[in-house]
């Protein structure tokens, strides 16, 4: 191997291993600084400490732990539940129903993705006051339902699904619906599965809307509650640190347990 | 088993008229396999047929019943598409028995008749595996399995063995034929394969750009084509046309010469006297009718181009002038150098003559 290909391969390592240590750092932070105390924390210790136990406790005592899971995986669960059934159905409407209007309708939908949150949020805002909805979990589901990226990625996937399917599907004599339901989703599960993986943590983390909206402590979900232990005067950032690793782990898990299927949908699902 | 009647059946898209006024009728029990090139409309007649596609005019009757309007599964119809559209998240057994248990059937009888198909098409040992671990040609088997088993009036195939490859396209080919003779039921079947037109129909129907060319039983379109269309589609390798002139026309005789070689005469009697000495016309002659040189009733002399060995015989691409090309099928040329000539006889008795819009006058 010459000097000049020995030079490059050490380059690409080393763009690699500085790519890999800003991705893990943040985990890595988070977890040591879940077993330390504040002091420690602020003092910039990086080696595990003796305080895991006691932050761990601490967290327990300041916060509901079951109710803020309970509202955080409701909202998300049913957000996403909801989105990607209104989603998938709009995408496959898209895709298989052909009209003059059908794309001046979709461009439309499409130019939504344009829009900054921060300019539909008063709207939103005032729209959720005037319908008494304010403070509660309807309130942040109903604006992420129907998601243009979400419609577009369906839309995308849908060209993969073999219209002769379809025509199959009605000599066997289905109905429009039946063959959404029976034929559609299970040959686009693993759509579905990355569409399910991407919506869920969009729910899960989101942060800005429920802030606005929900304003008692019983409604609020983990994102929310985390922050605000953050923004505390006197913050214990052990015990932040804890509620952070908790409100990682739901979206770790449904990553993991759905990693192949996510890939599998990312790639095109029709097989 | 059924009848299928078409009564000037129309189709437009927008302002394209795809198909312009089709009046067929399918015999109970008949092989009927459109034939054309892409484009022709063949696929959507039969989707229309299938109820896949509106008709935009016309009149559709399957067993006497009018079925411009009736639903797709109540038309007692099934379909076996070209890419086999089976649902991939099901075994064998449920992609059979899918139709039968959403129209409600009896779980005994859906099993009886999903058997009967597997036993007819040798699906046994693949009941639950799932398409993706299927063949192409098992996979085609399960999709005329899943048709077998609505015991429909009328089967219809949309090009479906153009997925497989060569070997296996003969296979399944004997094997429809099989199926055809043993079940006894209509089949409408949508071919660009003229080979699988000839070899499985009991009639043909060609089309071109949204029109009946001709329709008629397979050796009928061989022997009496109407058209170059029709001569040149039907037979393989196709029909050899050449430019001629008429030298000599009267009591429903011509004698003709061909313009790259005005020494080369033949005389033909005609179905029509609309001809005159100077028209052009094309003398259509196919590859396997050329006869040894002397003896037919004129000869004429090749520049070979190249020549196809196939064993039992050989393929002669060759020139007769700068501009017009034709192939001979010759049984015992040996030459294969492009600087050899080749000399051919022509008999009048084996070849077609056509004016100059296409149509067919001896």
């Amino acid at each position: 191997m010459n000097l000049s290909r020995l030079s490059g391969t050490a380059l690409q390592y080393a763009f690699l291993g500085l790519a890999a240590f800003l991705s893990i750092f943040p985990f890595f932070w988070m977890v040591i600084s879940a077993t330390n105390t504040s002091i420690d924390i602020i003092g910039g210790k990086t080696t595990f400490g003796d305080a895991f136990l006691a932050n761990v406790g601490k967290f327990f005592t300041e916060v509901d732990v079951p109710l803020i899971f309970w509202n955080s995986a409701k909202v998300a669960v049913l957000a996403t539940v909801l989105t990607i059934a209104v989603s998938s159905l709009a995408g496959y409407g898209f895709e298989m129903f052909k009209s003059k209007a059908r794309d001046r309708i979709y461009s439309l939908v499409l130019l939504t993705l344009m829009v900054p949150f921060g300019a539909l949020m008063i709207p939103l805002f005032m729209m959720m006051a005037k319908t008494g909805l304010i403070n509660t979990h309807i309130a942040i589901m109903l604006p992420t339902v129907a998601s243009a990226f979400i419609i577009f990625y369906f839309r995308q996937s849908t060209k993969a699904f073999p219209t002769e399917l379809r025509d199959a599907a009605k000599v066997d004599g289905l109905k429009e619906w039946q063959i959404f339901l029976y034929i559609y989703v299970p040959v686009m599960r693993s759509t579905y599965a990355a569409a399910f993986v991407i919506v869920f943590m969009t729910n899960w983390n989101n942060y800005l809307w429920p802030l606005i909206v929900l304003q008692s402590n019983e409604t609020k979900t983990i994102t929310l509650v985390v922050s605000s232990l953050a923004s505390a005067y006197y913050p214990d950032y052990g015990v932040v640190m804890i509620g952070t690793i908790l409100a990682t782990l739901p979206t770790l898990f449904v990553f993991f347990v759905m990693q192949r299927q996510f890939v599998q949908g990312m790639l095109g699902s029709v097989k | 088993m059924a009848d299928v009647r078409l009564t000037d059946i129309r189709k437009r898209f927008g302002a394209l008229d795809i198909i312009k006024g089709v009046d067929l009728s399918i015999g109970t029990g008949e092989f009927v396999v459109f034939v054309g090139p892409s484009g022709c409309g063949k696929s959507t007649l039969l989707r229309m047929i299938a109820g896949l596609e509106d008709i935009t005019s016309g009149e559709l009757a399957i067993g006497g019943a009018v079925m411009n309007d009736v639903d797709p599964s109540k038309r007692g119809i099934a379909m076996v598409f070209q890419s086999y559209a089976l649902y991939p998240h099901m075994t064998v057994r449920e992609n059979m028995g899918f139709a039968l248990k959403f129209a409600g059937m009896a779980k005994e009888e859906i099993e009886r008749r999903v058997n009967d198909a597997a036993r007819i098409l040798e699906l046994g040992p693949l009941m639950e595996r799932k398409p993706k671990a299927l063949s192409g040609g098992q996979r085609q088997r399960v999709a005329i399995g899943r048709a077998i088993v609505r015991n429909p009036d009328v089967f219809l195939f949309d090009e479906p063995l153009s997925n497989l490859d060569a070997e296996l396209r003969v296979h399944m080919r004997v094997e429809i034929a099989k199926l055809h003779k043993a079940l006894k039921s209509t089949v409408i079947y949508v071919t660009h394969d003229q080979v699988e037109a000839m070899t499985l129909a009991d009639k043909i129907v060609v089309l071109r750009a949204g029109v009946v060319e001709q329709v008629g039983a397979p050796l009928d379109l061989y022997d009496d084509p109407d058209n170059t269309f029709v001569a040149g589609f039907i037979g393989s390798p196709r029909m050899n046309f050449l430019k001629a002139r008429i030298v000599t026309a009267g009591e429903g005789r011509v004698t003709v010469a061909l313009e790259s070689q005005p020494d080369v005469t033949l005389g033909f009697s005609l179905r029509t006297s609309a001809v005159r000495p100077g028209d052009t016309v094309s003398l259509g002659v196919r590859p396997e009718h050329f006869r040894p040189a002397g003896t037919g009733d004129a000869d004429m002399v090749l520049d070979v181009d190249v020549a196809e060995h196939l064993g039992n015989t050989s393929y002669v691409y060759a020139n007769v002038s700068a501009e017009e090309r034709i192939i001979v099928e010759h049984g015992s040329f040996r030459g294969a150098d492009g600087s050899d000539r080749l000399t051919v006889g022509l008999s009048a008795e084996k070849s077609f003559l056509f004016d100059e819009a296409g149509k067919r006058i001896r």
